[in-house]
């Protein structure tokens, strides 16, 4: 770990941090707001009168509770989108803008690793990451402790942020794994931002009609058991941990292609 | 073993791009050019001497060390000067040499104040506002500013004023004289011709030749042009015998010199010449001597 180079990452990340932690905050505190069961009926209109549409959106089932009305109505749609935004974004500020513009040849020419760089860039990365869907979730009790006064299940509410957390682990090692192979830009854009984006999309397609179902077996988003965390049904813990190893092999496998590749800086 | 120790280095792009069998070594307190023209292969070189890019075959060594497998060591004793300088945009200039500063691990910040004073830079505000020269003193300082044995210096003086390039050169004969090995690539040959003990010339990729700078200066050619009051006596100037006589154009006669200028100045001056231009050979003119060498 090299402290500098995480002091300089924080400080070239607060503003896009603090711009998406604003948008999902209003998002988050909206739909909190939003619940009660009359507008829950209504949505189960909504949801008859246009079942695709709703569905692809992951806006399916029905809230007989505020967390199932979080995780219908937050989990499938904004808290997917805007952390792997926010994912493409820390993966092209802390590793494909250095190599691309050729800076990454300041950060080499003092004596740490290649390894040790890098490692810092992911770290940087995953406590980023870590720190946004932390504070999402403090606003998100706050605002159910303020609205709704014991109503909400908190257990199972943490649980469901560390599986977000979780599958945006994923989506930043894509990221990473992307900008570690790319020299240019446009094929970090292409592939490390394209990636996950398909992966968002079929799941969308997914969703939205039994012919389709299959395609949930060609994304990652398949692996975020959400609905298993709230019901506490089914095998929470194969998802949770099959995203944790799944991003870090391809950590790994970023770590180990950066440390061995040509930069033509 | 010497500082730098390049053998056998060959990177091949493909299409006749890259490097191909390059040797040569550096030894302690030498200033080495590295001249070629641009495309010549010179910052391929450097990036492997850097560690950023691996031999297709053969080695590059500095102090022993292989410069890609042990980079971060090699580090704590190199200075490098990019051709291409791309510093952190967002950043001020004062927060990026402080940032370079604790990259560093560098104990002692007195120097950057002391480079930026000797060459006048400013760094406050936004890198992404200033002048290329002025990113040049930044990337410059950050070269020198852990005073390192060994430098790597990609076309240096690149968007420097004649003023502060003189100064650069001075700072670096200045090191050289500390005991620093510094490796200078340029496609100037002046700015060789002033600092460097011995140049390799590059082109196309392959090393055309190790020169000490004397002999490169004898074997480099100027070109006079001497300027008659009318044709008749610059006719009556180019008869005489044993001019290395080049063109006769109007009233100028040109003339390619090489060697000691006494004995031809002597002629011209009794030619009575209204006006005389010596200019130096140019780059691609010494080129195609060792070019036509490779060639025979």
């Amino acid at each position: 770990m090299i402290l500098p180079l995480l002091k300089r990452n924080f400080c070239s990340c607060i503003k896009v941090f603090l711009i998406l932690f604003a948008v999902i905050c209003l998002y988050t505190t909206v739909i909190i707001y939003m619940y009660n069961p009359e507008l829950a009926d209504m949505l189960n209109d909504y949801q008859k009168a246009l079942p695709e549409m709703m569905s692809a959106v992951g806006m399916t089932g029905i809230a007989s509770n505020l967390l199932e009305w979080i995780q219908i109505y937050l989990y499938g749609f904004i808290m997917n989108v805007f952390p792997m935004v926010f994912a493409i974004i820390l993966g092209n500020k802390l590793l494909m803008r250095d190599i691309d513009r050729g800076s990454m040849a300041g950060i080499l020419t003092s004596p740490n690793s290649r390894f040790s760089i890098l490692l810092t860039q992911v770290v940087s990365a995953i406590l980023l990451m870590f720190l946004m869907l932390a504070a999402v979730t403090g606003v998100g009790i706050a605002s159910c402790e303020m609205l709704f006064p014991g109503e909400l299940d908190i257990s199972h509410y943490l649980l469901l942020n560390v599986g977000s957390f979780l599958l945006q682990l994923v989506v930043l090692s894509i990221v990473f794994l992307c900008a570690s192979f790319c020299s240019e830009s446009k094929y970090f854009y292409t592939f490390g931002a394209g990636i996950p984006i398909l992966f968002f999309l079929i799941q969308m397609i997914s969703n939205m009609g039994e012919k389709l179902q299959n395609l949930k077996y060609l994304t990652i988003y398949t692996l975020f058991p959400a609905q298993d965390i709230i019901q506490g049904t089914g095998n929470a813990a194969a998802g949770l941990i099959s995203m944790a190893v799944l991003s870090l092999l391809m950590f790994s496998g970023s770590m180990i292609w950066f440390c061995k590749r040509d930069l033509s800086l | 073993m010497k500082p730098i120790e390049v053998q056998g280095l060959t990177k091949d792009y493909g299409e006749g791009k890259g490097i191909f069998d390059l040797n040569f070594s550096v030894s302690k307190g030498e200033i080495f050019g590295f001249l070629g023209p641009n495309g010549a292969g010179k910052t391929t070189t450097i990036r492997h001497l850097m560690g950023f890019i691996r031999p297709d075959s053969g080695t590059a060594r500095i102090v022993g060390l292989d410069c890609f497998e042990k980079h971060a060591v090699i580090q704590t004793k190199l200075g490098y000067l990019p051709g291409e300088i791309a510093l952190m945009e967002e950043m001020t200039g004062t927060a990026y040499l402080n940032f370079m500063a604790d990259l560093k691990k560098l104990q002692n910040k007195k120097r950057i104040q002391e480079l930026s004073d000797y060459f006048e830079l400013n760094p406050k505000g936004s890198i992404r506002k200033m002048s290329k020269g002025t990113k040049q003193k930044i990337a410059i300082i950050c070269a020198f500013m852990q005073d390192p044995d060994i430098l790597l210096l990609d076309e240096p003086t690149s968007g420097l004023d004649p003023l502060m390039q003189n100064r650069f050169i001075d700072l670096i004969l200045e090191a050289k004289k500390n005991g620093t090995t510094i490796l200078l690539s340029s496609h100037i040959f002046e700015e060789v011709e002033r600092t460097c003990d011995r140049t390799a010339i590059i082109k196309n990729g392959k090393l055309m030749t190790v020169e000490d700078m004397n002999s490169l200066a004898q074997k480099k050619k100027k070109i006079y042009t001497v300027t008659f009051r009318d044709i008749e006596a610059a006719r009556r100037f180019a008869a005489e015998d044993r001019l290395p006589l080049m063109e006769i154009k109007d009233n100028k006669v040109s003339l390619s010199v090489s060697g000691a200028p006494g004995a031809i100045l002597e002629k011209i001056a009794s030619a009575a010449p209204v006006d005389l231009e010596i200019k130096s050979q140019s780059l691609e003119e010494l080129f195609l001597h060792f070019y036509d060498k490779e060639e025979a």
